[in-house]
């Protein structure tokens, strides 16, 4: 690209778009950190009711294994944020949105341990929340399948004001599925395609 | 009546940089580099005109013991974008409809 390169009206409308453009696409992400907080979702919240459904609490604490997961979201956007040699606009909005939604659960759980008991089940407030920061961010990078996974998370929500807490775990699990791991699997198969195309 | 293009944005790789810059927060001088396809020395010399201009930021600093050029559009070289665009729009539709 030559710096004084005379250019016509129309030219540098293309250019400019085609920059845009560029910059805009340059976007990834792995996928990674969607599908693992959306595995242990799933695999917590049909653990949690395989053990309510036998009776048998072998494994009581299966949800601190989210504080693990947390880990592994940080340790996946750090190294992704390194493996790039830029910084989007929208990275500072879903910076904030995860990071209220990180305190918002832990504050939450926090609350259930403190205030909760059996009868009344507060898995409804999990999943209105599951769907906050999974709308927002499917709709600022204008993926489909995130939007779709926040909105059900929020109609699972409204069902599981109808249902006991053993079937909140099933529908807890499927909030885990369609807000996270689905959505992470098409994220990842898309990044891996892309990285096959550039190699 | 058409407005004057700035002539420190009507440059090709110029341009390009801004254009780019514009789209995210902040760049490194790779992804400039990568991007437009343009040599580094070439870059290096555009890049500091738009900073002498104000149109840019231009942070050097090290990245894990390498160094590190991040570029940032600033606020003066946003409203000089719009207003470079505006004036393009202009010379394609000088009657204004």
């Amino acid at each position: 690209m030559n710096e004084e390169e005379n250019l016509s009206e129309m030219e540098s409308l293309r250019l400019i778009n085609e920059m845009i453009s560029k910059a805009k696409s340059s976007f990834v992400t792995t996928g990674a950190a969607s599908m693992v907080w959306g595995a242990l979702i799933v695999f917590c919240s049909l653990l949690t009711w395989l053990q309510i459904y036998l009776n048998y609490f072998f494994f009581v604490d299966v949800w601190s294994l989210t504080l693990v997961a947390v880990f592994f979201q940080v340790y996946f956007s750090i190294r992704e944020r390194k493996l790039r040699n830029f910084l989007a606009h929208d990275e500072t909005i879903t910076t904030y949105v995860w990071s209220a939604f990180g305190i918002c659960i832990f504050l939450l759980s926090f609350y259930n341990s403190k205030f909760g008991n059996n009868d009344q089940s507060i898995s409804s407030l999990f999943m209105l929340l599951y769907g906050i920061p999974t709308f927002i961010t499917g709709g600022v990078y204008k993926n489909k399948p995130m939007i779709a996974g926040g909105i059900l998370c929020w109609g699972l929500c409204i069902i599981s004001m109808f249902t006991e807490n053993t079937t909140d775990m099933l529908l807890m699990a499927a909030s885990g599925l369609f807000a996270w791991l689905i959505p992470g699997i098409i994220l990842w198969s898309s990044y891996q395609k892309k990285r096959a195309a550039n190699v | 009546m058409f407005k004057e293009l700035d002539p420190i944005l009507h440059s090709q790789l110029r341009l390009a940089v801004m254009s780019l810059l514009i789209s995210v927060k902040e760049a490194e001088f790779t992804f400039l580099k990568e991007k437009t396809n343009a040599t580094a020395g070439n870059l290096s010399v555009q890049v500091n005109k738009l900073k002498e201009a104000g149109y840019i930021e231009v942070i050097k600093q090290f990245k894990e013991n390498y160094p590190q050029t991040i570029c940032k559009i600033t606020p003066k070289g946003i409203d000089s974008f719009e207003a470079y665009v505006l004036a393009l729009q202009s010379y394609m539709n000088p009657n204004g409809q």
